[in-house]
């Protein structure tokens, strides 16, 4: 009988260190005080470390983690919850004094030259004074801003200052935001296009151009891959894909490099080519969702200009490197494609409505009808007309929706308490060009995400970015949507270990190829492809984004 | 994780040998267990049981001393830990009505007459054992490389549990 390995730490270690940092960072700021820094933004500094420390330690899943984020909105951060039900801001009435403009306060009401406004019984507007004297309790202060009768905000530390709290329906609601119903419609297409083999069939297709001299089968499984990871999840394509890579593997003998490289192809693909898209992976998500809160919007067709043309450079510079890297030995293959394209009634409906809606995602811009919106007619259509049955429905990737949406919901609070402001507002960040601040971001993005969730990733740094954009800080030509949409493309360049993203973890397991040659090619991915997306940050993107 | 095991049932010490010889290159992932009788048989489950782990393939003579490989292989598949483990019959003895036997009541899933080829052995447990993991476990990636790669790979596909994230 086999005995079970013992391990240096026992396998309950890591659930444990997570859960005691996630509950440690979540009380830091119950217990701290962080000056300029607004009571709800406290608490969200609270949900923000909790998230921070579970999703990257991962002792409870990540879906769960957004879940209990949610959660914590609504309990603390919501107008409905308890602390905030009949939470009203203390009102003083600031008293004129004999010099002009100069007015009497209470010092409770000042903190680093400012006070606050109180516009109504639960909403504050912040205003930078200049104190004058203080006596005794009270502060005497000069504003353009106050007028006789204005009334002021009597305690800085009052939980509702600087915060005028959301109701609980809008951190629920994000998941029904009009991005996650995107992605709802995409994950329907392509649960639809999986139960008919559509896209078995469409791969089959699309490789038979590509000949039998095995440069040009790896460009073809790479640019199919590309192609379907844009529409599909990258995982799912990368698991079909290999179906018909592992066939071919099967012609080389185990030391011929060709098995790697073939093993490689895929999954660089398949992560390279969920940028495509906004319904690619998860990341575009958060990114085109955190612009939508700035008012910025990206159609979908805008979306595939930025991005078609960076995937399309970052497939054949992999395709490149692993000629050099990985030549093969042999010279000729046969594929075996078959395509038997289901003509039943159910699978022509599918395929209509998924070129119908794709055509639609695409034009966007054309016709205006927003992409979420178009995003019901796949879930409409293939339900209405039993393409996909209750069962189909059920076992759709929810919990990726759940993780998205509680990303949302973070980055609204962030937002709206000031966090995210008072976070990045401790560096300068004007003093860097742009450029240096796009590389900066871009690699903190790409060197989190090979070891986190991309999406985790995306939205533990967006919300910073965003909110460097809307505040100012990092100085005049910085745009928020550029880096934003900078940092998603980073997230989904890391594929360094077989953590990085789902598709290595199925490539790794084939046993084609070890970790270090994940490494180093993805390495190199990673370099290449943070500096081919900051030249187009730079020297392209404006034009089509600005 | 638990463990899946192999397990292998032949009177002949010999006959066993070279049966986990042939077997040998699955042994890293699924590890075999060797018992010269029933009985033995019966004991190594019952530990394999209570360690949590699982039997994923039987691979049984038929002629044995005290009772029949078709008698344990029925018991097998009437008891619900060992429900689910694919059967295998190796054997050059067993007649007619043992064989009909084991495939109506022990759900028999394949049959291998001695001597055998070991290329076969292998191709056939390795074919089972894929069966086993994709319907028992949820996790298929740690069993792709020693088993049918494409299959596993489609069974990803087709149950859409791994997502992106």
């Amino acid at each position: 009988m086999r005995t079970k390995e013992k391990q240096r730490f026992p396998a309950w270690t890591k659930t444990a260190v997570g859960l005691t940092l996630g509950i440690i960072g979540f009380c830091i700021p119950l217990f701290v005080h962080f000056d300029g820094l607004s009571f709800a933004g406290h608490l969200t500094l609270g949900i923000f470390l909790v998230a921070a420390a579970f999703w990257m330690l991962e002792p409870i899943p990540i879906y769960a983690t957004s879940m209990l984020v949610i959660f914590l909105q609504i309990v603390l951060l919501s107008t409905q919850g308890p602390l905030y039900q009949n939470a009203e801001l203390p009102s003083y009435t600031v008293e004129q004094t004999a010099q002009e403009e100069v007015w009497r306060i209470p010092d409770s009401a000042l903190q680093n030259n400012t006070v606050f406004l109180r516009t109504g019984a639960r909403s504050s507007e912040e205003i930078q004074i200049e104190v004058v004297e203080t006596e005794n309790g009270f502060v005497f202060v000069r504003s353009d801003e106050i007028s006789s009768g204005t009334e002021i905000v009597s305690d800085v530390n009052h939980i509702l200052t600087g915060y005028t709290p959301a109701s609980y329906t809008v951190f629920m609601g994000t998941l029904a935001s009009p991005i996650i119903i995107l992605f709802l419609g995409g994950f329907m297409l392509a649960a639809a296009a999986v139960k008919y083999n559509l896209d078995k069939n469409l791969t089959n297709v699309l490789l038979k151009p590509f000949g039998e001299k095995p440069m040009f089968i790896i460009l073809g499984l790479m640019l199919v891959t590309a192609v379907l990871s844009a529409f599909m999840s990258n995982t799912a394509t990368t698991a079909m894909m290999m179906t018909v890579a592992i066939p071919i593997a099967l012609q080389v003998s185990k030391e011929d490099k060709f098995r790697i490289m073939l093993a490689l192809s895929i999954p660089i693909a398949a992560n390279l080519g969920g940028m495509a898209t906004p319904i690619g992976t998860p990341p575009n998500a958060i990114v085109i969702s955190a612009l939508n809160a700035q008012g910025e919007s990206i159609a979908f067709g805008t979306w595939m200009l930025i991005a078609v043309p960076l995937v399309l450079v970052m497939l054949l510079s992999a395709w490149g490197l692993m000629r050099v890297m990985y030549p093969p030995t042999i010279t000729r293959f046969k594929l075996e494609l078959d395509s038997a394209f289901d003509k039943s009634g159910k699978a022509i409906i599918m395929y209509f409505v998924f070129a119908l809606t794709v055509v639609l995602w695409i034009t966007e811009a054309q016709h205006g009808i927003p992409s979420g919106m178009v995003a019901f007619l796949p879930i409409m259509g293939l339900t209405v007309s039993s393409v996909l049955e209750k069962e189909d429905i059920r076992s759709l990737p929810w919990e990726v929706l759940w993780l998205v949406a509680g990303g949302i919901a973070l980055g609204i609070s962030m937002e709206n308490t000031g966090l995210a402001v008072w976070l990045v507002s401790s560096i300068s960040w004007d003093v860097f060009p742009q450029i240096v601040l796009l590389l900066v971001f871009g690699f903190v993005a790409l060197m989190l995400s090979n070891f986190l969730s991309n999406t985790v990733t995306a939205t533990l740094l967006i919300p910073l970015a965003v909110s460097m954009g809307t505040s100012g800080i990092a100085g005049d030509g910085f745009s928020l949507v550029i880096s934003a949409v900078m940092i998603g493309m980073a997230c989904n360049m890391a594929m360094l270990l077989p953590i990085s993203t789902p598709p290595n973890a199925i490539a790794m397991s084939t046993g084609y190829i070890k970790t270090a040659d994940m490494v180093k090619i993805g390495s190199i991915i990673g370099i290449i492809g943070l500096f081919v997306a900051l030249a187009y940050a730079v020297l392209f993107w404006p034009a089509v984004l600005l | 994780m638990s463990t899946i095991y192999i397990l292998c049932v032949e009177d002949e010490p010999e006959v066993l040998d070279v049966i986990v010889r042939d077997l040998s290159a699955l042994e890293d992932v699924f590890p075999i267990e060797m018992a010269v009788s029933a009985d033995e048989a019966r004991n190594i489950i019952k530990e394999i049981k209570e360690q949590g782990d699982k039997v994923g393939l039987a691979i049984c003579d038929h002629v044995m001393p005290g009772d029949k490989g078709v008698e344990l292989m029925i018991e097998m598949q009437g008891d619900e830990f060992t429900e689910r483990t694919r059967k295998v019959l190796l054997t050059g003895q067993a007649g007619l009505d043992a064989t009909v036997e084991a495939v109506n009541h022990a759900r028999l899933n394949r049959y291998i007459a001695k001597p055998w080829d070991p290329d076969n052995l292998v191709s056939v447990a390795r074919d089972e054992l894929t069966t086993f993991v994709i319907e028992n476990e949820k996790d298929l990636l740690p069993y792709m490389g020693a088993l049918d790669a494409k299959r596993i790979q489609e069974a990803i596909r087709a149950r859409g549990t791994i997502s992106d994230y």
